[in-house]
């Protein structure tokens, strides 16, 4: 049970007492454990946030004072081919990593859930990749693994076949951040065990006494309850992988190459910031791709009405 | 019963707070104060510097000792340095710049100098008056420093550029060394060919050029044009910048250079991955100073050569990099004090050799001649020798041309691998680097 769900049912059994002073009593007091959060939360999300929106209206060179320029920067986005084109390697990455990363996630799950024996060692070692796949060191590896005298090209070796420089070649380098991310799976895994965990046995012990097949059972019981979390999912890892920036900075070098085909969005808003003292430019960029994801995820919710099933 | 307990207001709040998660933070404005006259009092408590550089690790080593030399001469005053590789160092400069807290003591090139000086985060080392003296140095080295009047840097060694070949490997192939005072770029792709074919994928003849702005100053000077004017305007032409990028491409086509993919993996690896340190490319585009960190990392014999077609005034001396100091700095006289035993002492210059360059100051340079290896000698002697075809120096390069590595590895990448024809790469290329400088 979620403590969101216990908090919202808690709620509700309130509404018919007229205790009202004790409730405010008790408001005060959650206010004052919260006060931490709420200081962090103004401190490090919101004051920043606001900042930065002001700064995307501005000419700000992080030497000197900003200058005030209205809608200049949102404008120069229209004619600006690399935004353009980290645009489209971004796109490029979320649709294809996502659902190929969500679907793996998934048949683990379902294999696992089939009580392996030694379940918490297998669940430990696919959920590891998750815990280290944006960090820098496995994207220094992963540069290694994909080199042209690398792990892949080695194994292709054995069987005659001639390899190449995977990170080095603007057709594949995004392919290799692409399974890099696939590779971490194993988040969205855990929380796949854990949605399986709480469909009812019955379900399945009546589908199997009316004769129902294995996948018949998995396509009418299985998926129809997992819905949420696949939703749930579905939609923390779009954003994700909107914000993946560490691989490709680390892979490229810092560049998005080669010829910007790994230009991650977030990489191109860093070097317009940091490298070329164009932070207005950088913050006005931050907003719109806070207003993509926005739209994506308001995009997911709307569609969910039609797939997504709730058992409450 | 409720099967799942994952509500529809869970997963929109958690969809919520992921969204708002995002990186949307900067970092706000600073004011930048002036320094007034002189370089003031040297204080007897304790002081703390910080220093920050890029490079290798020998030069790492070397400054670590210049460092602890100092701190020896100066017992109350603390130097903490900081350094990183190329790439990273302009980026974390810039940040820690914007967070008001840059180093005192900076490493600077002349791709960025007028950058931060025209920003105000340089000290106009003109304020430190006598504490730091400049007079040992010739007056092109010290103007090299200047932002409009102001001294905002002073150079720490002089370098020019070259081509470092791998004796060895010429040899291997059975190919003689070109006499580089007359040799033509036929006779380079001709050369280079030969020794590529003779390797067959073991070495090449050569390294590409295409990803830092050396090799397209010396075209851009062979073809009577010029990257820069003194107004700190673009003026290259389209041609020029076209034919660069054609002889590459040609050189690439005939096996001359390494493939493209070899060549972009090795570029993103620094000096210590590159073709010409792991004695995988005969020649290599190099600044003649980086021939003894070279040398160390090759373990063979390595030689400085003159690019084809560069004699009669083609050559110009590039500063190799400067010192600079933050005008935010808290210890004007410390380092002032700092800064004159870098540039003026024979105890660091013992230690520093040629590094950094050939030493600027011309006392110092002929008095560390005995103390040098074979291979500083040849980076000296290769300096001299040019003297006579050296001609006017390059213009300053304006604020925002920093900018343009990026878009020459960006537009060398695309036309290595054909997405883009040479005429349209140097259209782009040319527009892009306008628009950066304008900003």
């Amino acid at each position: 049970m979620s403590a969101l769900g216990e908090l919202h049912s808690l709620t509700k059994r309130e509404k018919g007492q007229p205790k009202v002073k004790v409730k405010h009593r008790h408001n005060k007091a959650a206010y004052l454990f919260l006060l931490p959060w709420f200081l962090g939360l103004g401190i490090i999300t919101i004051g920043p946030m606001i900042s930065s929106l002001i700064l995307s209206f501005t000419k700000y060179n992080l030497l000197q004072a900003p200058k005030f320029i209205g809608f200049d920067n949102y404008i120069r986005m229209l004619s600006d081919e690399s935004l353009h084109q980290s645009l489209g390697v971004t796109f490029l990455y979320v649709f294809v990593s996502v659902p190929v990363q969500l679907g793996m996630a998934l048949a683990l799950a379902l294999l696992l859930d089939r009580g392996v024996r030694g379940l918490a060692f297998y669940r430990s070692v696919f959920y590891l990749p998750s815990l280290l796949g944006s960090s820098v060191a496995i994207a220094v590896l992963w540069k290694q693994v994909f080199g042209t005298e690398g792990l892949v090209n080695q194994f292709l070796a054995m069987f005659g076949i001639a390899g190449q420089g995977w990170i080095s070649s603007p057709q594949t380098a995004l392919g290799t951040l692409i399974i890099l991310n696939v590779w971490t799976f194993g988040a969205p895994m855990v929380i796949f065990l854990a949605g399986l965990r709480q469909i009812p046995t019955m379900y399945y012990e009546a589908a199997s006494t009316d004769g129902a097949s294995k996948f018949r059972q998995f396509r009418t019981i299985t998926l129809p309850l997992l819905t949420p979390i696949i939703f749930f999912n579905l939609v923390l890892q779009i954003i994700h992988a909107f914000q993946s920036f560490t691989q490709a900075f680390i892979v490229s070098g810092g560049s998005g190459g080669p010829a910007e085909s790994t230009l991650f969005y977030t990489l191109y808003l860093y070097i317009r910031g940091f490298s070329n003292f164009d932070m207005g430019y950088a913050s006005a960029m931050a907003w719109v791709l806070l207003l993509i994801i926005g739209a994506f995820t308001a995009i997911n919710f709307w569609a969910s009405k039609h797939w997504v099933f709730y058992d409450d | 019963m409720s099967g799942v307990q994952f509500t529809r207001r869970a997963a929109g709040f958690m969809a919520f707070a992921a969204a708002s998660a995002l990186a949307l933070s900067a970092c706000g404005p600073s004011a930048t104060p002036q320094g007034s006259e002189g370089a003031g009092e040297l204080s007897s408590e304790p002081v703390t510097l910080t220093m920050t550089w890029w490079g290798n690790d020998t030069r790492q080593a070397n400054t670590q000792k210049i460092i602890d030399a100092f701190e020896k001469a100066h017992p109350n005053i603390n130097i903490e340095p900081s350094y990183s590789d190329w790439a990273g160092y302009w980026d974390k400069l810039a940040t820690e710049t914007a967070a008001n807290n840059t180093p005192d003591i900076i490493q600077m090139d002349a791709l960025y100098l007028s950058t931060y000086a025209d920003r105000g985060a340089l000290l106009d080392l003109s304020s430190l008056g006598d504490a730091l003296n400049t007079s040992d140095l010739p007056q092109a080295a010290v103007d090299s420093g200047k932002v409009g009047d102001s001294l905002y840097a002073v150079s720490a060694g002089l370098t020019a550029y070259s081509l470092v070949a791998n004796t060895s490997i010429f040899q291997q192939a059975g190919v003689e060394l070109p006499d580089d005072k007359t040799w033509t770029w036929k006779d380079f792709a001709e050369i280079t060919k030969k020794i590529s074919d003779s390797g067959a994928g073991k070495y090449y003849g050569a390294s590409a050029y295409g990803f830092e702005d050396g090799a397209l100053r010396m075209w851009a000077r062979q073809n009577g044009d010029q990257l820069f004017d003194k107004d700190g305007k673009v003026v290259i032409k389209q041609e020029t910048v076209k034919s660069w990028w054609d002889e590459l491409k040609k050189l690439t086509e005939t096996g001359s250079v390494a493939p493209a993919s070899t060549t972009i993996e090795k570029q993103s690896g620094g000096l210590s991955e590159s073709l010409s340190a792991t004695n995988q490319a005969a020649l290599g585009f190099w600044w003649n100073g980086q021939l003894t960190a070279l040398s160390k990392a090759s373990g063979q014999d390595l030689k400085l050569l003159r690019v084809p077609e560069s004699s009669g005034g083609k050559y110009w001396y590039k500063p190799s990099m400067f010192w600079s100091a933050s005008s935010r700095t808290q210890h004007k006289a410390e380092a002032a004090l700092f800064l004159d035993f870098l540039v003026n002492s024979q105890e660091a210059a013992d230690i520093q050799l040629t590094e950094r360059g050939v030493p600027a100051n011309e006392k110092i340079r002929t008095a560390i001649t005995p103390k040098l290896s074979e291979t500083d000698k040849a980076v000296v002697a290769f300096l001299d020798d040019l003297s006579g075809d050296v001609g006017e120096a390059e213009p300053v390069t304006p604020p925002g041309g920093s900018a343009i590595e990026a878009l020459l590895k960006k537009y060398t990448e695309q036309v290595l691998f054909d997405q883009v024809s040479t005429d349209k790469a140097a259209e782009g290329f040319i527009k892009d680097l306008s628009s950066e400088i304008q900003n």
